[in-house]
Formats: structure tokens, C-alpha cells, sequence
């Protein structure tokens, strides 16, 4: 043992992870990626070699309303939890009882099946209680702009307690001393958010930003039980759009062609991203 | 915003009153408005579950039930399959949470303390990976476990979702690990520890409480997957999340009241051990992940 | 951390372009397969999504202990959530996890032929005593892939105490009559006088509409719709829409929960409605103001539309096949056995001897639907294809397009045709 190098012990550290990483997600990520290549049917034995057919109908073809779709949910599901966290968790920070920490999380473990499910029934056009409560017979769900609102509100009830809870974490590290301080200097309270508590957080706030924005990426429950994609489309993200395909047009080419334009995408964004992070 | 100052203002005097109480009173506001949205739900998950069947379609629902039921959550007692699935979900999800927390660790230290080929590269591997469909990912996964005889068990389930998580769980512990001093580790190796032993005695023990946060995320990753859960498992080792949806989402049916009640019982005992945890959740992550 | 620098960047690109080339020949592909296993064995599985629903379990797993105790085999019995079953039924297909009998919907038979591995039960089926029109639905591609367990139909429900108070004499027969029936129901206050699927998951119930109107929807595999009498059926359905005759973002679900308040006078459901809304609904007099009515046609002297719907059992070739297949005729067409599964259940047998029996025959409601609505089912045409569910969502979603006034009829229904096209296969 003692004869190993430093390099040597760290792959060893990693081997179990790795082993895991490569069996589970390498491995079924390469043969799906693969998969695009070919005409492919999930129920139907065999396959052909097409080239680039899959990808060029899926440029030709829906690939940009979805895209636009992806975005905006992605972008609001994102963006809205953030300051509702943040400044949540500002006001957990400033000394109230710490119960009420423990209450937020409610949302965070019900299971997130349930969560859309619960939506579903307030959202309800006919008799639920949303419209009960405004007396109002708005259709949230059936049409497209209430829809990609009601779908971003759940989303965001879900994320926004653990938001909270990771931008609480890095406003406890926060040295009183600084703010001590700034206020001595006589920085207001707006000056010493902005030039203090702002910058202590930009890490801790850069990683919950971007996970969320990943995540939502990929998120599919919510979407897919609120609204299936519909109306008209409106709502259809890339992950509904793959699940369709794969799972009911039984098309495997085409799904698997599209997740992988949708990686290629992510990590085109991925690479500005660690890039200017590093400038 | 001036929320997060209240802990500065006792040390800065003169007109010190009423920031105090301005800021305490945003605090309160933010709390109240914020607490509305995210509670509210629950409230109404509560009161469906309460209702009884011919009145839970009724238009304008009323807010403070009328007429209260305790039908639904009796009949979860009659329901033993339930208790079998929230078992299920219990055994998996805190098996996907310690070996998570093993797993990660024992990279995230490699990734944080050591410096060799490969390591940038894999570390970007890692983080990319999570940007695939993972829908697609379940077509070979199941033949990957049908190959292997795993197919059906809590083995599989356990698996899939350790390595779901170990992208996070591996990010939020080298963060913690990077803050970990090397003088430490040097001291130790000094004092004849090898690195094995600094692993445990030092780096370890320092990162206990980011462990914990780490392990609950990985928890909920396991606790709150639906397709997976569905596909791999058979079905006596199912999950709750599709166990509730089998139970009570049928063919030609869907019984809310019912739904409501189970998914409020099975979430407490996982609210409360939060409850109890989540000094460490918030604790844990303070020391690296700010870093990030 | 994480500065990603040019060559990091290429050795990612480098790392994963080798991996996939690497693995481009030997990628799996884990579907088809031949059967394998002991054909004559004695121990098969059952897979059921009915196994696991409240309503049903009970009776569907005395079907399976009674055959087991008394034919001396062993059933193991497996079960999937119904949104979910056809996903996983395909995975386990093509993994061949799936063994013995498989409870199917009649609109998934189409798919799941495509795997090859479902057995042709032509043989019992010659000998079940089965009708006509459920054997149809047990039938694709010219092979009898599935025993029919109950037939039934998607028709309309009416309920006959709003009818009454809003003035509507007689049940309407044509399109026109409808409407006008529409219209009278409109005044009464809070009802939704047609509670019509509206949302994408069940708009295709709009598809017997569309031959009311005279589109046959699929004429030698050219989908027709789109045609003239497709898209008058489409501006139909926008003018109900818009005069608040239909309701926007209802599904099945919602609209058997708003017949059960008393809030909607006409719903598409199946015949197993009833039991539903008899727990659903306050005015525990209402099941007896339910009534199935023929589906209104166009000009008097048309035959009413209505969509076939029912279960089948099919059986996968392999382990255990020959005694699934028996298990799967026994269940279906034993006198004894369907009469008292329809006893508990309220869905309706398949065999001429089971609808005869008199606790079929004696169900006024069963028998009523039976002449009305299932006489002159059809099946949806798109079943046959392995996408028709996406087909369907391509019209539906194109529909949906029209009511919330994206677009015109005509234009909806042609993009909807250019994009099922593509899904034929």
C-alpha cells in the first residue's frame, strides 16, 4: 500500500464512484447517444444506420418552439425560487425562530408525484379551489399563457426550500464583522446588501442558480402531470418532448437524436458559464 | 433586504431603534408572504384529505371544511400495502443516502486533495453527465440490471440513485473537503499517519456535518423518484411515489381524498426526522459548498 | 475551481468521441429476441393493471386463486399502474422479462404486436363462444392477438333530471338537435351543458365527431383527416367552445366529477361510469337519472358513431405459454366466471353465454348501453399503428390549437395530418 503514488491512491478513492458512474450513466448515456444515429423503435427488433437523418427532421421540425418552451420554464422555475429562497432566507437569518426553518421544507419532501398532483387539483378549472378563492372561472391549465404560469408556480413551490436552505447555509458563514463594519462607515442597509452580504454569497448562489437551472432542464413530473405538454404544445419542454417520443411514439432514434442536440446545447452553456467564472 | 443586518445593528448605536424593528417587520412580512404560498398547499392537501367523497368535487370548494371525515385516513390502516412501500421507500432511500455519502466522499476527497491526470477531465465528466435526458438512460439501464440478475431488487433501485446523486454530493464535499487546511494532512503524515488514516481521522471527522447534508439530499433524490422507482423495482419492492400513484390513480378513477391522506401521513416521519436534521443540512453546508 | 481551458475542453470532447466509437459496435439492443423457456410449463405469470385498483383487485384476484387452486398451476401475478402499464410492458418485453398472460387495453394491441412475440390465439378464440365485435377487438394485422375480457364502447351519458328541467324533450338524434339541446341546458345556472374532453389527453374523443361529420379519418392507410367534414366537425366543436356549450380543461377525470355534481347534463365516459359516479356524487338519486344515449348523427338515418373500448388478454410466446393461453380462455368465456367478474365489477362479458346469463341480461343499464352505443362501435383506426398514441396527441394537440384560437380549423387538422404521417409505422 505505502508503494502507491499519490495518483495512484486517488483513483483509488475514486474506483467504487467511478465503477458506479461508468455502469449507470456512462455506459447507458453512450449506447443512447448511439441510438441517434439509427432508426430505432422501442417495441419493433432491429435498426438501421441513417447518419444524421434524425437529427436534420428534428432541426427541420419542433425542435424550435420547444427550445423556446425549455427556456422560459426553465429561466422562471429557476429565477423566481431563487428570490423567493433568498429572500426567505435572509429573513430566516435575521433571528427569527428556528422552527419556522423546519416548516419551509414541508413542500421539499412530499413526494414530487404527489406535489403535481396536489397542483393539479387547486389548478383545477372546474372545482378547484384557486378559482374558489378568486371567484373566478379562469381555465389556468387550458390555455397556453396561464398554463406555462401554473406549471412554473409548482416548480416553484417545490425548489424554493431547498434554495432557502443552501442560501441560508452560506448567510450564517457570513463574518458579522463586515457588516459591523460597513455600518460603522455608514453604509445604508441597501449599500451594505449590495456590497457586502452580495458578494459573500456570489459562490453559494452561482451553484444553487446553475443545479436549479439543470435540473429544471431535465424536469419532467410536474410538466407532464399539470399539463402533458399542452396546451397546444405550450408547455412542451424537451423533456416532455423526449418521453413522448420515446415512450409513446415508441421512436428511439428520434428521442434519443434530440437528447442528444439538447446535451450538446447544455454543455455549449456549460463551457461560457465556466468560462467566464473563471475570467 | 435590509433583512440580514438585524445581527449588526446592536453594535452600531445612535439611531439604532428603529432599524431594529424596521428590518424585523420585513423579516416578519417576507416570512408571512412567503409562508402563505408555500403552506397554503398544505393546508389545502390537509382539508381534501378531511372531506368526504361526494363532497370533494363541490364548487366553490368551501376553505374551513363543513363537514369532516376521518374515513380516508381509517382506511389507510386497512391498507398494509401502503406501510409495505413506505418501508420500501425508508430502506432504500437511507441506503442510497449513506452509500452516497461513502461513495462521494471518498471522491470528492480525491478530486480536492491530490492532483493527477485526468482529474479536470473527469471532474467536467462528472458534471456533464447530469445534462442528458435521464428518461433515455433507463432503456439500457434496464438491460444493464436484466443482464446482471439485479432486476427487481433494492440493489437496483439503490445503485441507479447513489450515482444520480454523486454529482451534487460529490460538488458540495470537495467544496467542503478544499477548505479542509493541507497542514493539517501534512502535520499527520509527519506524524507517521498515512494518508489512508488522515482520510479518516482528519479529513472525515472535519466534513461530519456537510456528510449529513449531503446524505439528506441524496435522500430525497431516492425518496422523490417516480420513473425509476417504477421501472426497476418489482413490485413488491416498490416505492412510495409509485405505490401512491398505483394505489389510488386507476384506470377510471383518480381518489383524491384518499391520495391526500396517504401522502400527508407517509411525509411526516420524513418531516420530522428533518425537523431533527436540519441544524445539520444548514450546519454542513456552511463550511465548503459557499465555496464552491 | 473549474476553470475549463482549451484543452481541457478537447480532452472532454476527445474523452467522449473515443467512448463512443468504442462502443458504437457493441451498443446493446436488447429488443427482439426469440422465445425461450419451457412452453408446456405449468407455472406462467399474470400481468394486470385491474390486480392492484381498489375497485377491482378483489375480484380479478379470485379469477386468478380459483383457476390456480383448481387446475393445479401457479400464477405469479404482477402489476403497473394503468398511465404507466404500456411503458413497462414494452421494457419488460424487450428485456423478456414478461412471461405468460398480459392484460391489455384494446388501443394498445397495435403496439405491442409490433414486438412479435405476442402468440396467436386463434384456436380458443374459434372456441370462446366469443361475439363478433369483441373478437374484433382482440384483432390486429390479421392475427386474433388478444381474448377479449370485456368489450364496451366511449358513448355519450346524459343526465336525464337536467334535461327535464331545462326543457329538453327527448333524447336528440341529430347534430342539430343536440346543439339546440346545448343551448336549453346553457340557461340553467353553474352547468356545463356537454362536459367534451378538452384537454390534449382526451381530445381524441373528438374523433367519433369527426366521423359524424362523414371523415372516415384513415382510408387505406391515407389519414384523412383534415378533410372537408374533419374540419366542420373541428368548427363544431369551436363553436360549442366559445359559446360556452363545452367547458376548456376538462379531462375524463373532470368531466365524470362534474356529471356527478350535477353540473354537466352530457359526458363521453365508458360504461363502468356508473359505479364511479355512484361514489361520487351527493344526490345519491343520480345514477338513476344516468341514461346511454346514440351518439347524435348528422342527417336522421345515419349510423351513431361510438368508439369500441375494452380489455383483452394476450398471451407472450415462451415460458409457460400453453397454460397462460388456457388461463386466458377460462377467464374470458367461462360462463360461471365472467357472470360473477361482471357481478363485481359492472364490465360487461364478451361471450354470447356470458351477456345471456341472467345477472348480465338482468342490468337494464348494461343492456341499454349494449344496444344503444357498443352495437355499432368502431375501433379508432390509428390503433394499428404503434404511435397512435402520438398521433392522436399530434391531432389533439392541433384541436386544442383551434379552441384557444391559434389557429383555424383547416390549417390545424393539415399540420396535424403532415405530422401523424410521419408517426405511421
Amino acid at each position: 500500500m505505502r508503494k502507491l503514488t499519490n495518483g495512484q491512491f486517488a483513483w483509488l478513492l475514486m474506483a467504487p464512484g467511478m465503477a458506479l458512474f461508468l455502469a449507470i450513466i456512462v455506459y447507458p448515456l453512450v449506447a443512447a447517444l448511439v441510438t441517434g444515429f439509427f432508426e430505432q423503435s422501442l417495441v419493433r427488433p432491429g435498426r438501421t444506420f441513417v447518419g444524421l437523418a434524425n437529427f436534420a427532421d428534428l432541426l427541420g421540425g419542433d425542435f424550435w418552439p420547444v427550445l423556446r418552451n425549455t427556456l422560459v420554464f426553465t429561466l422562471g422555475a429557476t429565477v423566481i425560487p431563487f428570490l423567493l429562497g433568498y429572500a426567505l432566507a435572509l429573513a430566516l437569518n435575521s433571528g427569527l425562530p428556528g422552527f419556522l426553518r423546519g416548516l419551509f421544507l414541508f413542500p421539499w419532501v412530499i413526494p414530487g408525484v404527489v406535489v403535481s398532483f396536489l397542483w393539479l387539483w387547486i389548478f383545477n378549472a372546474n372545482y378547484g379551489v384557486l378559482n374558489g378563492l378568486l371567484g373566478t372561472e379562469i381555465s389556468w391549465l387550458g390555455q397556453p399563457g396561464t398554463a406555462m404560469a401554473a406549471v412554473i408556480v409548482t416548480k416553484t413551490w417545490a425548489s424554493f426550500p431547498w434554495m432557502m436552505v443552501m442560501l441560508l447555509a452560506g448567510l450564517q458563514t457570513m463574518p458579522r464583522e463586515l457588516h459591523e463594519a460597513a455600518a460603522v462607515d455608514g453604509a445604508g442597509a441597501i449599500r451594505r446588501f449590495r456590497s457586502v452580504t452580495v458578494p459573500h454569497m456570489k459562490g453559494i448562489a452561482g451553484i444553487v442558480f446553475l443545479l436549479e437551472f439543470i435540473w429544471n432542464f431535465q424536469h419532467f413530473d410536474t410538466i407532464y402531470v399539470l399539463t402533458g405538454g399542452g396546451p397546444a404544445g405550450a408547455t412542451k419542454t424537451f423533456a416532455v418532448a423526449v418521453y413522448d417520443t420515446a415512450f409513446k411514439g415508441f421512436d428511439l432514434g428520434h428521442a434519443t437524436a434530440l437528447g442528444g442536440l439538447w446535451m450538446v446545447l447544455l454543455l455549449v452553456l456549460m463551457v461560457l458559464y465556466l468560462r467566464k467564472e473563471a475570467s | 433586504m435590509t433583512v440580514t443586518l438585524s445581527a449588526s445593528v446592536p453594535t452600531a448605536r445612535t439611531r439604532r431603534r428603529s432599524p431594529v424593528n424596521r428590518s424585523r417587520v420585513a423579516a416578519w412580512v417576507a416570512v408571512v408572504v412567503i409562508g402563505l404560498f408555500g403552506l397554503a398547499p398544505i393546508y389545502w392537501l390537509v382539508v381534501t384529505a378531511l372531506t368526504p367523497d361526494d363532497r370533494a368535487f363541490s364548487f366553490p370548494p368551501s376553505l374551513i371544511p363543513t363537514e369532516i371525515t376521518f374515513e380516508h385516513f381509517a382506511r389507510l390502516a386497512e391498507n398494509p400495502q401502503l406501510f409495505q412501500y413506505l418501508a420500501n421507500s425508508v430502506i432504500v432511500s437511507v441506503i442510497t443516502a449513506i452509500l452516497s455519502v461513502i461513495v462521494s466522499a471518498y471522491m470528492a476527497y480525491a478530486f480536492s486533495k491530490f492532483r493527477y491526470r485526468g482529474r479536470r477531465s473527469l471532474m467536467h465528466l462528472v458534471l456533464a453527465s447530469q445534462l442528458f435526458p435521464q428518461a433515455l438512460l433507463l432503456v439500457t439501464l434496464y438491460a444493464v440490471f436484466s443482464a446482471t440478475g439485479l432486476l427487481g431488487s433494492y440493489t437496483a433501485l439503490i445503485l441507479s440513485f447513489t450515482t444520480f446523486t454523486l454529482p451534487l454530493c460529490v460538488w458540495m464535499l470537495k467544496g467542503i473537503f478544499d477548505t479542509v487546511p493541507s497542514t493539517l494532512m501534512e502535520a499527520a503524515a509527519i506524524d507517521g499517519a498515512s494518508r489512508w488514516r488522515t482520510l479518516h481521522t482528519i479529513a472525515l471527522p472535519l466534513a461530519a456535518p456537510g456528510l449529513i447534508a449531503a446524505g439528506l439530499f441524496a435522500f430525497v433524490r431516492a425518496w422523490n423518484d417516480f420513473v425509476f422507482a417504477l421501472t426497476l423495482a418489482d413490485p413488491a419492492r416498490q416505492t412510495l411515489p409509485p405505490g401512491l400513484v398505483h394505489t389510488y390513480l386507476g384506470e377510471f378513477q383518480t381518489a383524491w381524498p384518499d391520495l391526500m391522506a396517504a401522502s400527508f401521513v407517509v411525509s411526516l416521519p420524513v418531516i420530522a426526522a428533518f425537523m431533527f436534521l436540519q441544524r445539520y443540512l444548514v450546519g454542513g453546508l456552511t463550511a465548503g459548498a459557499v465555496k464552491g | 475551481m473549474n476553470t475549463l481551458n482549451r484543452r481541457d475542453a478537447l480532452r472532454l470532447l476527445g474523452l467522449s468521441t473515443l467512448g463512443v466509437t468504442a462502443l458504437a459496435a457493441c451498443a446493446p439492443d436488447a429488443s427482439g429476441g426469440t422465445p425461450q423457456g419451457d412452453i408446456a410449463a405449468k407455472s406462467f405469470g399474470f400481468t394486470s393493471w385491474s390486480l392492484n385498483e381498489e375497485a377491482q383487485k378483489a375480484a380479478v384476484q379470485a379469477i386468478v386463486d380459483g383457476y390456480a387452486g383448481s387446475n393445479g398451476v401457479k400464477i405469479t401475478a404482477a402489476s403497473f399502474p394503468y398511465n404507466e402499464y404500456l411503458n413497462q410492458v414494452t421494457l419488460k418485453l424487450r428485456g423478456g422479462q414478461l412471461t405468460g398472460a398480459i392484460q391489455l387495453d384494446v388501443a394498445w394491441l397495435g403496439a405491442l404486436a409490433a414486438t412479435g412475440r405476442l402468440r396467436d390465439l386463434a384456436t380458443p378464440a374459434a372456441k370462446g363462444g366469443y361475439t363478433d365485435v369483441a373478437l374484433s377487438s382482440g384483432r390486429t394485422g390479421g392475427k386474433q392477438l388478444g381474448l377479449p375480457w370485456t368489450t364496451g364502447s366511449i358513448g355519450l351519458i346524459a343526465n336525464t333530471g337536467l334535461l327535464e328541467k331545462a326543457g329538453v324533450d327527448g333524447m336528440p338524434a341529430t347534430v342539430a338537435e343536440f346543439e339546440a339541446a346545448l343551448r336549453k341546458v346553457a340557461t340553467l345556472d353553474g352547468v356545463i351543458p356537454y362536459a367534451a374532453a378538452t384537454k390534449a389527453a382526451q381530445l381524441k374523443d373528438i374523433l367519433p365527431w369527426m366521423r359524424t361529420f362523414g371523415s372516415p379519418l384513415l382510408a387505406e392507410d391515407q389519414i384523412t383527416v383534415g378533410d372537408d367534414p374533419s374540419v366542420a366537425a373541428v368548427e363544431w366543436y369551436k363553436k360549442l367552445y366559445d359559446a360556452k356549450l363545452i367547458a376548456p380543461d376538462v379531462d375524463r377525470f373532470d368531466a365524470r366529477a362534474l356529471f356527478a355534481q350535477g353540473k354537466a347534463a352530457f359526458y363521453d365516459d365508458a360504461i363502468i361510469a356508473r359505479g364511479v359516479v355512484e361514489i361520487q356524487a351527493p344526490d345519491k338519486s343520480l345514477t338513476a337519472k344516468m341514461v346511454p344515449l346514440s351518439r347524435p348523427v348528422l342527417k336522421a338515418g345515419d349510423s351513431p358513431q361510438a368508439l369500441l373500448w375494452g380489455h383483452v388478454i394476450a398471451v407472450v410466446e415462451g415460458e409457460g405459454a400453453d397454460a397462460a393461453a388456457e388461463f386466458a380462455a377460462h377467464a374470458t368465456s367461462d360462463t360461471a366466471t365472467v357472470a360473477a367478474f361482471f357481478e363485481k365489477v359492472k364490465l360487461p362479458p364478451t361471450t354470447t353465454a356470458g351477456l345471456a346469463d341472467p345477472k348480465v341480461s338482468g342490468d337494464a343499464f348494461t343492456t341499454e348501453w349494449t344496444e344503444k352505443i357498443t352495437k355499432t362501435a368502431t375501433a379508432n383506426p390509428f390503433w394499428r399503428y404503434a404511435g397512435y398514441a402520438q398521433i392522436e396527441t399530434a391531432i389533439a394537440e392541433q384541436v386544442q390549437a383551434v379552441l384557444v384560437g391559434d389557429s383555424s380549423a383547416k390549417e390545424a387538422l393539415a399540420k396535424a395530418t403532415e405530422t401523424a404521417k410521419d408517426l405511421q409505422k
